[in-house]
C-alpha cells in the first residue's frame, strides 16, 4: 500500500512538472559555478517562469554547442571575445532596451566595449581582470609586474592558468606588443619569453588556481581576479595586483541568441538579474567586479576594499576575437611545454 | 546475412537465426549508434579544415596527419606511451602477487578481499584523486607524519611532479589490473602445479613455467585495460602533475576546449586509436601463441 502511494505521489509530480508549457520555462545555458541557484529560484517564485539551467566550462563549449545546431537556449553567457563572434556571425538576437529597465544599473564604461560597440546584443554579467596575487608572508620583494614573477628566484613557487592564449597573451605584453593583433612575427617574439617561463611554473590550473596558494605548494600566481578576491578573504596576506605592464580585462555577458523561442522570458530573467538587490546576491557569492553600479552601493566597505575585486586603477583591455590563430598559440605553447 | 555455401557444411546451431539476432539487436544498435557512427565521424573530420570559429569545413586534406607527425607531438606521444607503460609494469608488479593470492584463497576470504578491491569504485574519481592531493601536498598528510614519527625523512616535495602523476595512474589503473589475474588464477589447476613439483620443478621453476603462463590471459587483458586508457589520460595529469607537461589526452582535449581545431583532435585520436588496435592485435598473438 505504502509503496502505491509514493508511486502515485511521483506519478503526479511527474505530471506536474509536464503540465508546464513552454511560454512558462526558459532554457538558460551559462558558466558552472557562476550563477548562484538563489537567484533562479528567485526568479521563478516571483514570476512562476521556469529556469532550466545547463552548464558549460569554456568559451569554446559554447561555440560548438550552438554551431553543431543548438537551438533549444534562450539566454547564453559568452565572455566578450566569443560575443564577438556570435555578433559578427548573426548568431545573437538585439535586446529590447524597453524590456530591460535595469539596464541603467550598469555603468556606462560597460557597455560600449569593443565587442559590442553600442551594448545591441550583450549585457555584462560580471567583469574581472587576471593579475598577480602575492603571499606577502613568504615572498618579501616588491612585486608590480609579470617581470618580477617570471624570475629564476620563483622557479618551481608559481601558479598561473592552464589557458595557452592567457600566457602568450602576458608575454605580449611583457614585450609591449599588441594582445589583439596576433601575426606570426609577434608569436616569433613571444616564444623565447614563454620558453622561458613555462620553467619556472610548478602548477598550470584555470580550474582553482587558489588550492595550490591555500596549500603552501606555491607563492605567487597569475589568476583570475576572483580566485584572488576569495583568497584574500581567506587570508590578507594574499595580495593582488594589477600587473605594470598591461593586464587582460573580461567581461562575461548575458545574450540571447537568434534562434532562441522564448525571447520574452529570455529579457524578464536578464532584468532580474540586473535588480541591484539580485546582483548583490551574486557578488556576495562570486566576488568578482560587479559592472552594477546600483548594486555596489548595497556591498559591505570590506566587499569594497578587496584589491582583486575593485582594483584601484584599471586600464586592463578585452580580449578580440583571434580566430584561427588560436591553434597558432596552442602549438606554440603545447611545444614549449612538451620541451622541458 | 551470407548464407552458407554448400561446400562448407555447418550445423544449424552454428549459424545465428534471427532470433539470435533479436537477441543482439539492442548490443548491436549500441554499437553502431555509440561506437561506430562516431568513429566514422571522427575519421571523416580528421581529413577536414576548421573554419574561424570551430566549425569544420569539408575540404579534403591531409594537413592535420602532417601536423600528428610533427615531432612537437611525436614526443608527447612517446612520453604518453612512457608514463603508460611504467604505469603498466607497476601494476603488474603490485597486482600479480595481489591477484593470486586472492584467486587461491577460500571462498569466504575471496569474496571479502575482491570487494575491498572493488570499495574505491564507490567513491567519484576525482574525489580519491583531490584525496590524493591532500595526501601528497607540500603541508599534506605524508609529509606531517613523516615529520611526526621524526625519522629524518622528508618532507617530500611530490605533489606536481612526475611522480605524482604515476602514483595517481597505479591507483586508478590497479584493480583493472587485479580482476583479470585474478580471474586467470582462479580457474589455475592446482594438480598442475603439483605435476610441476613431482617432476622436480623448484617454487621459481614452477612460477615462471607453469603458473605465469597459464595466467597469461589475464596478464594480456590486464595489460590492455591499463596500458591504453592510460595514455590517454589527462585529469590525473592535470590535477596531480600540475598540468605542466602536456600527455597526448591533455592535447586532444586542448583541441576541442581550447584551440577550436576539432580536426586535428579528430586526427590524434584516430592515431590514438590505431594505437589501441595494434596494442590489442599484438597482445592476442602472444595469448594465441602461449596457449598453442
Amino acid at each position: 500500500m505504502k509503496t502505491l502511494k509514493a508511486l502515485l505521489l511521483a506519478l503526479s509530480a511527474l505530471l506536474g512538472t509536464a503540465r508546464l508549457t513552454a511560454a512558462d520555462e526558459v532554457n538558460l545555458f551559462g558558466w558552472s559555478e557562476y550563477i548562484p541557484q538563489e537567484v533562479l529560484d528567485g526568479f521563478t517564485s516571483e514570476t512562476g517562469i521556469k529556469v532550466n539551467f545547463e552548464t558549460y566550462a569554456s568559451n569554446e563549449e559554447l561555440l560548438s554547442k550552438l554551431v553543431a545546431g543548438g537551438g533549444a537556449y534562450d539566454i547564453v553567457q559568452p565572455s566578450d571575445y566569443t560575443a564577438e563572434v556570435m555578433i559578427r556571425r548573426g548568431m545573437l538576437a538585439p535586446l529590447d532596451p524597453a524590456k530591460l529597465p535595469n539596464l541603467r544599473n550598469i555603468g556606462a564604461q560597460f557597455r560600449s566595449l569593443p565587442h559590442d560597440p553600442q551594448g545591441k546584443f550583450t549585457v555584462p554579467y560580471m567583469t574581472g581582470t587576471v593579475g598577480i596575487v602575492v603571499n606577502t608572508e613568504k615572498v618579501k620583494d616588491p612585486i608590480k609586474g609579470y617581470k618580477d614573477v617570471f624570475k629564476e628566484k620563483f622557479k618551481d613557487r608559481l601558479v598561473v592558468l592552464n589557458d595557452n592564449r592567457e600566457i602568450v597573451t602576458w608575454a605580449l605584453y611583457s614585450l609591449g606588443l599588441s594582445i589583439n593583433d596576433i601575426t606570426p612575427a609577434s608569436l616569433a617574439k613571444a616564444r623565447p619569453v614563454v620558453a622561458n617561463w613555462v620553467k619556472l611554473v610548478k602548477v598550470f590550473d584555470s580550474d582553482s588556481p587558489k588550492t595550490a596558494l591555500l596549500n603552501g605548494d606555491v607563492d605567487i600566481g597569475v589568476v583570475w581576479s576572483g580566485e584572488a578576491a576569495l583568497l584574500w578573504n581567506e587570508n590578507k596576506k594574499f595580495h593582488y595586483v594589477l600587473p605594470a605592464e598591461g593586464a587582460h580585462m573580461f567581461v562575461d555577458t548575458l545574450c540571447i541568441p537568434a534562434s532562441a523561442k522564448n525571447k520574452d522570458a529570455a529579457h524578464k530573467l536578464i532584468d532580474y538579474i540586473m535588480r541591484p538587490e539580485v546582483s548583490k546576491i551574486i557578488s556576495d557569492k562570486f566576488p568578482y567586479t560587479n559592472p552594477n553600479l546600483a548594486a555596489r552601493k548595497l556591498l559591505t566597505p570590506e566587499q569594497l576594499a578587496n584589491p582583486a575585486s575593485y582594483p584601484a586603477s584599471n586600464t586592463a583591455r578585452t580580449f578580440r576575437d583571434i580566430g584561427t590563430a588560436a591553434a597558432d598559440i596552442d602549438k606554440l605553447v603545447t611545444d614549449l611545454k612538451s620541451a622541458q | 546475412m551470407p548464407a552458407a555455401t554448400p561446400a562448407l557444411p555447418v550445423s544449424d546451431h552454428s549459424r545465428p537465426g534471427w532470433k539470435a539476432w533479436a537477441l543482439l539487436a539492442p548490443m548491436v544498435f549500441w554499437l553502431l549508434v555509440f561506437v561506430v557512427i562516431p568513429g566514422i565521424i571522427l575519421f571523416v573530420y580528421s581529413f577536414c579544415e576548421r573554419d574561424e570559429v570551430g566549425g569544420v569545413i569539408f575540404n579534403f586534406s591531409f594537413d592535420n596527419y602532417r601536423r600528428v607527425f610533427d615531432p612537437v607531438y611525436l614526443r608527447i606521444f612517446a612520453r604518453s606511451i612512457g608514463y603508460a607503460g611504467l604505469t603498466t609494469v607497476i601494476c603488474v608488479v603490485i597486482g600479480y602477487p595481489v591477484a593470486y593470492y586472492i584467486g587461491r584463497a577460500s571462498e569466504e576470504l575471496r569474496n571479502r578481499l575482491l570487494l575491498l578491491v572493488m570499495v574505491p569504485f564507490w567513491t567519484s574519481f576525482l574525489i580519491r584523486t583531490y584525496a590524493w592531493i591532500t595526501i601528497l601536498k607540500q603541508e599534506g598528510m605524508l609529509n606531517s607524519f613523516l615529520a611526526a614519527m621524526n625519522l629524518g625523512i622528508g618532507p617530500f616535495n611530490l605533489l606536481y611532479t612526475p611522480t605524482a602523476v604515476v602514483i595517481g595512474l597505479v591507483y586508478a589503473y590497479l584493480p583493472f589490473m587485479i580482476l583479470p589475474i585474478y580471474g586467470s588464477a582462479e580457474k589455475l589447476d592446482n594438480s598442475l602445479i603439483e605435476a610441476a613439483y613431482d617432476l622436480g620443478a623448484g617454487p621459481i621453476r614452477a612460477f615462471s613455467s607453469v603458473i605465469v603462463p597459464l595466467t597469461m590471459p589475464g596478464i594480456a587483458a590486464g595489460t590492455l585495460l591499463v596500458f591504453v586508457p592510460a595514455i590517454g589520460m589527462f585529469a590525473i595529469t592535470d590535477l596531480m602533475g600540475g598540468a605542466k607537461v602536456p600527455m597526448i589526452g591533455n592535447v586532444i582535449q586542448n583541441q576541442f576546449l581550447q584551440a577550436r581545431d576539432w580536426p586535428f583532435g579528430a586526427a590524434l585520436g584516430v592515431i590514438f586509436m590505431l594505437m589501441f588496435a595494434l596494442t590489442y592485435v599484438i597482445l592476442q598473438r602472444r595469448g594465441s601463441r602461449s596457449t598453442a
